[in-house]
């Protein structure tokens, strides 16, 4: 047998920035997602929940880290923590429900209980059987590291040493969390969407920042009207049916304006600027923008925003009030986690007609999203094959052709539909894979002047 | 507990009758869609129609009652006819390739059950499993209940409310690019 390299050794070879090309067998080999599980979600923020799915004291929700589930749990001071949902004792789960509201866990398996807080109140037979041996204190549910909120978004992370929360989301981070909670008092809808999707969670991840795909993946959503297109901005694409038609593709005007911003640790944002989607979608989607205390807390680029914010390594940001959580659950299995907010003060038909589209276009029955899956699983599929996995990943559009411009703690680049935040996050992800101190994960992941 | 025999009484046998008449029109409406005749099923909605499919989470006993969402919360399926429309009409525009291949599905009807019927409209419960296969080896199955409002127009059945349970809580499938 010969020594194979471990994938760390390998990791400049399966993300190449010079030419835009990935391995295909970092979307499937067992040892890469082991690793991830480990160094990018053991050590990242992740996003657990919304304040305000939690609001009374007791009020749980149960969260994906990585490869383990966490209570977030409101205090009887209104606080949140949040904790292992595994006993102390011989490792069950205390809590089998998704949501809700309890007093106490208790354990269904021999009926230890921990109090709101994680702390173990009560051992049946402490005395009798343990002849009070047990020190209770010793044996809380073992808590995540650090857990914090920005403007109502609970994360957590499972490494004590990791920069603060804010610092952690940097302009870019912020920036997408800002553009749900600047429209309104924002709360959550009740209901998260959950579904499972045959892919690893890479696929899911990259995609969010994709504006290639929509007209060709999307195409029978335009045609119903779905995404307005003007009518007579069809163009022979260079696609043909099978039967050899040309397929005419609709041409945005937000085609030709994007506005890619990249952040430390990781974070990116991609999509059409504002100016050029208000063509299309017509000014009304973003009159909330227009108030002077929300143009000032975006500021003149983030102002700009109309695309997809991604805070790393997976929360996405919707432009509709959503945020979407990708969960990995296995190298070819993700999860897909829909959050949806609305803003409390906005009249009954406003939020009735948010809640409308924010059905329609994402989650598994989404006209948008229904056509997603089977691109991502089929694509992950071929990554197995002995001679398909050998075929490189193609992320070159635009390549070497952006200039990044850096101001207000903002690094971003304005070109056509173009493929940096995906290589982008490719890039951090390879930086986190080798597992650096945060001090020189943030130096590796501080935006160069051109890509 | 005893059930006693039915005597084939003029009001049983008007029962059996309106029973026949609802299967047969459930039925019929499977059949729609298990052919892809996704327009002419559309066409078996009232103008006034609502097809929801709730969210659904695993809840203690004691808080069961919070288990589905409702309508004005996040749900799979929050339908007026208009958007029942676009579905069928996104469907049939050969772009929508989530469904070409077309999938193969199998809905099959069973606990028919007519719980309340007040000469015009009748209430009507029933089980389904919606079996579907794609590609070489995808399957996923989708079992649940629904609970209709059926209304009496013309010689015929119309559906005024489909609202539709299923029997999972995060969703098994990548989509639900079909209809239940």
């Amino acid at each position: 047998m010969t020594d194979v390299p471990s994938v760390v050794d390998r990791l400049d070879d399966l993300v190449r920035l010079d030419t835009g090309e990935l391995d295909r067998r970092i979307f499937s080999d067992q040892e890469i997602f082991d690793l991830e599980m480990k160094n990018i979600f053991g050590r990242a923020w992740l996003f657990l929940c919304h304040d305000t799915q939690i609001p009374k004291r007791g009020d749980f929700f149960e969260a994906p880290m990585g490869s383990d589930n966490v209570l977030v749990v409101r205090q009887r001071d209104g606080s949140i923590r949040a904790f292992l949902n595994t006993c102390s004792h011989r490792g069950n789960a205390v809590c089998r429900a998704e949501e809700g509201n309890v007093r106490n866990f208790m354990c269904t398996y021999h009926g230890w209980t921990f109090g709101l807080d994680g702390e173990l109140v009560g051992v049946p037979g402490k005395s009798i059987f343990y002849k009070d041996k047990l020190d209770l204190s010793k044996h809380p549910l073992r808590k995540v590291a650090q857990l914090d909120t920005y403007r109502g978004f609970v994360f957590a992370t499972f490494d004590e040493t990791a920069p603060p929360l804010e610092e952690y989301l940097g302009a870019t981070g912020r920036l997408g969390l800002d553009l749900i909670a600047e429209r309104g008092d924002m709360v959550a809808v009740p209901g998260v969407q959950k579904f499972t999707v045959q892919t690893n969670w890479k696929f899911t991840v990259d995609n969010v920042f994709d504006y290639y795909h929509p007209q060709i993946t999307h195409m029978s959503a335009f045609s119903v009207g779905l995404i307005p297109a003007p009518p007579d901005d069809f163009v022979e694409g260079g696609a043909k049916s099978d039967t050899g038609a040309n397929l005419e593709v609709p041409f945005l005007p937000t085609d030709l304006h994007n506005f890619v911003v990249v952040g430390e640790y990781g974070h990116a944002i991609s999509g059409p600027d504002q100016e050029s989607l208000e063509v299309s979608a017509g000014p009304e989607p973003f009159a909330w923008r227009h108030k002077p205390e929300v143009e000032e807390r975006l500021g003149r680029h983030g102002g700009r925003v109309a695309g997809h914010p991604h805070i790393f390594p997976t929360t996405w940001v919707t432009t509709n009030a959503q945020l979407s959580l990708r969960v990995p659950r296995s190298p070819d299995v993700t999860e897909i986690w829909w959050f949806s907010f609305r803003d409390r003060n906005a009249s009954q038909e406003e939020q009735a007609a948010s809640l409308d589209s924010q059905i329609h276009f994402f989650g598994p029955a989404g006209m948008l999203e229904q056509e997603d899956g089977e691109n991502w699983a089929q694509s992950t599929l071929q990554t197995k094959g002995l001679q398909s996995r050998e075929v490189p990943q193609l992320l070159k559009m635009g390549l070497g052709t952006s200039e990044v411009v850096k101001e207000d703690g903002l690094a971003f680049m304005d070109a056509p539909i173009n493929e940096h935040a995906q290589l982008w996050t490719y890039h951090a992800w390879r930086e986190w894979l080798r597992n650096p101190s945060w001090e020189e994960l943030r130096e590796r992941t501080i935006p160069r002047d051109r890509y | 507990m005893t059930i006693e025999a039915p005597s084939a009484t003029q009001s049983t046998v008007d029962a059996m009758v309106v029973q026949h008449q609802v299967e047969q029109f459930l039925y019929h409406e499977a059949a729609l869609l298990d052919s892809h005749s996704y327009e002419e099923w559309v066409a078996l909605f009232t103008d006034d129609a609502h097809y929801f499919m709730p969210l659904r989470r695993t809840m203690t006993r004691r808080q069961l009652h919070l288990e589905f969402t409702k309508p004005g919360e996040m749900a799979y399926f929050d339908e007026n006819k208009t958007w029942l429309e676009t579905r069928a009409a996104k469907f049939a525009t050969g772009t929508s390739w989530a469904e070409d291949p077309p999938s193969r599905t199998r809905h099959l009807v069973t606990n028919v059950r007519i719980v309340k019927d007040d000469g015009h409209e009748l209430a009507v419960h029933s089980n389904f499993l919606l079996y579907r296969t794609r590609l070489k080896n995808d399957v996923d199955q989708w079992v649940g209940r629904r609970e209709d409002r059926l209304r009496r127009v013309g010689t015929g059945l119309a559906i005024v409310k489909r609202f539709i349970y299923l029997d999972q809580t995060v969703l098994q499938s990548g989509n639900l690019s079909t209809f239940f």
